[in-house]
């Protein structure tokens, strides 16, 4: 929009300048033409204007003016007739000082000026002044028009009459109207009163004032015509060079005219030239034409360049964003293949497939970490493989051909391998059939899973076991050997107060507090002494042994063991032990630590009981071959979140636990080939947990 | 000045502990009491007593320290001494920090349970001769009018009769001086400085 304003403003500016151009050159042409019919004019009238001062010089003319002159009279009418003749003028006169003609060229005409009176005329009044009166107008008697030049004649320094020319310029006007454009002479009133255009002639170009009118209308100057309307035209007037443009209906066309005016201020006229307008009307147009023409084709390829600019951009980002998706396609092949490349390395499992016959097609990172083997010695290998025990070669072959004849086991089978630098893997293998996209059966797939690590780590596992539960006992112990120290403390306090009083009533004589003081000795040292045969018991060596065990006298031992720990938790304990059992094999200290544990659990549990409610069941009894323990409880009872982790390790539900306890006896009887249960209370009128124990009798 | 006869009391939950040195306490000629718990030692209304209690910590129902508390809280003045265990050396601390005059720990040297025995009733002994003083001097100081309090107060400050009428506004000096005269005669004090040392000894 902007270009096309731009153009257009261009266009108009270019049709401007080539009329602004034609104008000058026309212009131009015109002060050209106004210089030439200036001179012209000039030299038409200077050849005319000298006749009549020529005249005064003539003796017949002056004697014909002075007195008595009417003799010389004919003489000077001849003279003037002839020169009038020669130089081709209208009239030639001569006038007295009154203005009366006296003699004239036209002597001989009916209508001869002479014994007329042009007393009124303005160029006798001037040249009675002593001036040439210069004067165009409408002859009084002729009604032509012409250029009256007067000179005064002078005797003796006098004015004695005046002789005038009349020249009726019609030579210069015919002349003028075979110019194209029209040229006018105007008076100082603004009266065209000569020129080529006849219908302005005796019209103003401007408003007449009305002295002007008078004088005219008093000298008769055009003759008796009355009213001088003003030139049918519009003028516009241009800034430069005093120029303007005409509009005007002439022989019943509009015309456009350029004028310029040229002062000729010694005859007191002003002459107009004027040039046609067309031929600037026309550069403009043409220009405009032509720019127009220009403009649009410049616009037009303008535009056809954008168009091929924008095809061009077009498809120039059409390329850029191909080549941009192109790479984005390959950066993401590349990233999945990456992907799946580190997928596969970063496996831990080992992956082998073969075909059908065997070979190994394919082997991925971690299965060459785990044989020691690179991928390129492992490919196109056939059974034996190089990761194969030398020693142990038919066993290898037997599970190969297992495999490939496709009875592999589902859920897998060991194998242990040899690894390049000599050292044993226990490895998992697991195989599916290779199918390819087709779905032909093309060999087989195994997944190989390092166990070595596991298998040590179960081996140390166990280990770790054993040393928890040793720990665990020893724990007990020293809480245990707390208790039993404190229970030891009283008998021993009470031995030592005895003694003494003893030792006092014996130098006081007292005999009968002197005995019964040694009768409490003796109790109170019976008393120490089971109190330490209980603690001997369960300090007893850590013997891992296997012995036979009387589930009876395990509970018994434990019971009296926990004796200060029941009371001091108010809690009553009932004991219904089966009267025969059989023993059980096991580790004593074991599965006494495993009772301890139940009832210190179930001690805990009833905390929060009142003393009365405060009741535990051990029961002992024989079912099928098996010997059971139940430890029940009136506690809280097991909810069931808390029975889902009942025996993980470290759970506990207590704010000093370390819970390990129940985990730790669930593994005891697990390894005495038994079973650690419980089980809530439901069914009875107080709540509560039971735990119980199964043990395999030996009969 | 008559004696309140001295006490002392054995709490063990431990029949032969308690009884073994109820027998040692006799046979050292002092004049002794058994109880089987705290919660029986608290109802049988001995505290207002002078004396000793040889207190057991680990007791069935209230243990000592429970029994340590309770007896401050209703005021006694009988000395205590701790037996307990081995191990309960935070508990100890705190009962001594309740105002425990000793911790034993059992089983005990009967030597050492034996002077400290005589150490908490020589202790008792003082309290109860302090306690006995200061009955005394309450008694007298309540003899006293009201008046007669202010104005001794006063005087023990050290202020003259004047003094002590201008600060007194509404009585004169001369009357100031017949209640002082009667306050010394009450006390038994013959001058200001004695009075000042008896109102402060006696926190009154």
């Amino acid at each position: 929009m902007l270009l096309f304003s731009i153009a257009v403003c261009l266009v108009l500016w270019a049709g401007q300048w080539a009329a602004n151009r034609a104008s000058q050159t026309q212009a131009d042409a015109i002060h050209r033409a106004i210089d030439i019919n200036a001179l012209g004019l000039r030299a038409e009238i200077a050849k005319y204007s000298a006749l009549p001062y020529s005249a005064t010089l003539q003796p017949d003319v002056i004697n014909a003016l002075s007195q008595d002159g009417v003799m010389f009279r004919q003489r000077v009418n001849l003279y003037l007739e002839d020169v009038n003749q020669r130089v081709g003028s209208d009239a030639f006169y001569v006038m007295d000082l009154k203005g009366l003609t006296i003699a004239a060229s036209n002597w001989q005409s009916p209508k001869t000026f002479i014994g007329q009176n042009y007393a009124n005329r303005p160029y006798f009044i001037n040249a009675l002044k002593g001036e040439t009166g210069l004067f165009f107008g409408i002859g009084q008697t002729t009604a032509i028009p012409g250029l009256f030049i007067a000179t005064p004649a002078h005797q003796n320094g006098k004015i004695i009459g005046v002789v005038v020319i009349k020249v009726s310029l019609r030579d210069i006007e015919s002349a003028w109207s075979d110019f194209n454009a029209p040229i006018m002479v105007s008076d100082a009133n603004g009266i065209f009163f000569l020129g080529s255009v006849s219908a302005w002639k005796y019209q103003a170009n401007r408003a007449l004032e009305k002295d002007a009118l008078e004088w005219l209308l008093r000298h008769k100057q055009y003759g008796e015509r009355k009213v001088f309307s003003q030139v049918a035209w519009s003028v516009e007037h241009l800034k430069v060079n005093s120029g303007y443009l005409i509009q005007t209906q002439l022989d019943e066309k509009t015309q456009r005219y350029l004028a310029f005016d040229q002062e000729l201020p010694e005859l007191g006229w002003k002459l107009t030239v004027m040039g046609d307008y067309k031929p600037i009307l026309w550069a403009r147009v043409t220009t405009l034409i032509l720019g127009t023409l220009g403009m649009g084709l410049l616009i037009f390829v303008a535009l056809y360049w954008q168009l091929r600019e924008k095809r061009l951009t077009d498809q120039s980002n059409a390329r850029q964003e191909l080549e941009v998706r192109v790479k984005e396609r390959t950066h993401e092949l590349n990233e999945s293949l990456a992907f799946q490349k580190a997928m596969e390395n970063s496996l831990l499992v080992g992956m082998r497939a073969r075909d059908l016959e065997g070979r190994i097609i394919y082997v991925n990172t971690a299965f060459c970490e785990m044989t020691g083997f690179s991928s390129s010695t492992l490919i196109g290998c056939l059974p034996p493989y190089p990761y194969w025990d030398q020693d142990d070669l038919t066993r290898h072959w037997n599970e190969s051909k297992t495999v490939l004849s496709g009875n592999a086991a589902l859920e897998g089978f060991e194998s242990r391998i040899k690894h390049l630098d000599g050292q044993d893997v226990q490895t998992m293998v697991y195989t599916a059939p290779l199918i390819d996209a087709t779905g032909k059966h093309k060999g087989w797939m195994s997944s190989v899973v390092d166990i070595s690590e596991q298998k040590k780590y179960e081996t140390k596992q166990r280990l770790l076991d054993a040393q928890l539960q040793h720990s665990a006992r020893l724990a007990s112990m020293g809480e245990m050997a707390t208790t039993l120290a404190h229970e030891l403390n009283q008998p021993l306090m009470a031995l030592t107060s005895y003694a003494s009083a003893a030792r006092a009533f014996a130098e006081q004589n007292n005999q009968s507090l002197l005995i019964s003081s040694l009768q409490e000795i003796t109790i109170q040292s019976q008393r120490s002494a089971d109190i330490v045969r209980r603690i001997r018991g369960f300090v007893k060596p850590l013997t891992t042994g296997v012995e036979l065990c009387h589930i009876n006298a395990l509970v018994n031992n434990v019971l009296s063991l926990l004796q200060p720990e029941i009371k001091r938790n108010q809690a009553t304990v009932i004991s219904k032990l089966a009267e025969i059992l059989p023993a059980v094999s096991g580790d004593r200290v074991l599965l006494e630590q495993v009772i301890l544990n139940l009832i210190v659990n179930s001690l805990q549990a009833m905390q929060s009981k009142s003393n009365e409610d405060r009741l535990i069941t051990i029961e002992t009894l024989m079912i099928d071959q098996s010997i059971h323990v139940r430890v029940s409880d009136c506690g809280t009872g097991i909810s069931a979140d808390v029975a889902e982790n009942m025996f993980a390790p470290f759970f506990t539900t207590k704010t000093d636990g370390l819970g390990l306890g129940l985990n730790i006896c669930r593994t005891i009887i697990e390894s005495h080939h038994g079973e650690l249960s419980f089980e809530n209370r439901v069914n009875d009128i107080s709540k509560g947990a039971i735990f119980s124990i199964k043990l395999p009798a030996q009969i | 000045m008559s004696q309140t006869p001295l006490n002392l009391y054995v709490v063990d939950d431990d029949e032969a502990v308690r009884r073994s040195l109820g027998m040692l306490f006799l046979s050292r000629g002092y004049s002794v009491q058994i109880f089987e718990s705290g919660e029986a030692f608290l109802a049988a209304k001995q505290l207002d007593h002078q004396g000793c209690v040889v207190l057991d910590f680990r007791l069935d129902g209230m243990n000592g320290l429970e029994v340590l508390k309770e007896m401050r809280l209703r005021l006694s003045s009988l000395v205590v001494i701790f037996l307990s265990g081995h191990g309960d050396i935070p508990a100890a601390v705190n009962a001594v920090q309740n105002g425990a005059f000793g911790w034993l720990e059992k089983p005990c040297n009967h030597d050492l349970l034996l002077q400290k025995v005589q150490q908490a009733l020589e202790h008792a002994t003082q309290l109860a001769l302090l306690k006995t003083e200061k009955d005394q001097a309450l008694a007298r100081w309540l003899k006293l009018t009201p008046r007669e309090k202010e104005v001794a107060r006063l005087v023990a400050d050290g202020k003259t009769s004047k003094v002590i009428a201008r600060e007194l506004v509404s009585i004169e000096s001369r009357t100031v001086e017949t209640h002082r005269a009667n306050a010394f005669s009450k006390l038994g004090f013959s001058n200001s400085n004695e009075l000042d040392r008896f109102l402060r000894h006696n926190d009154l």
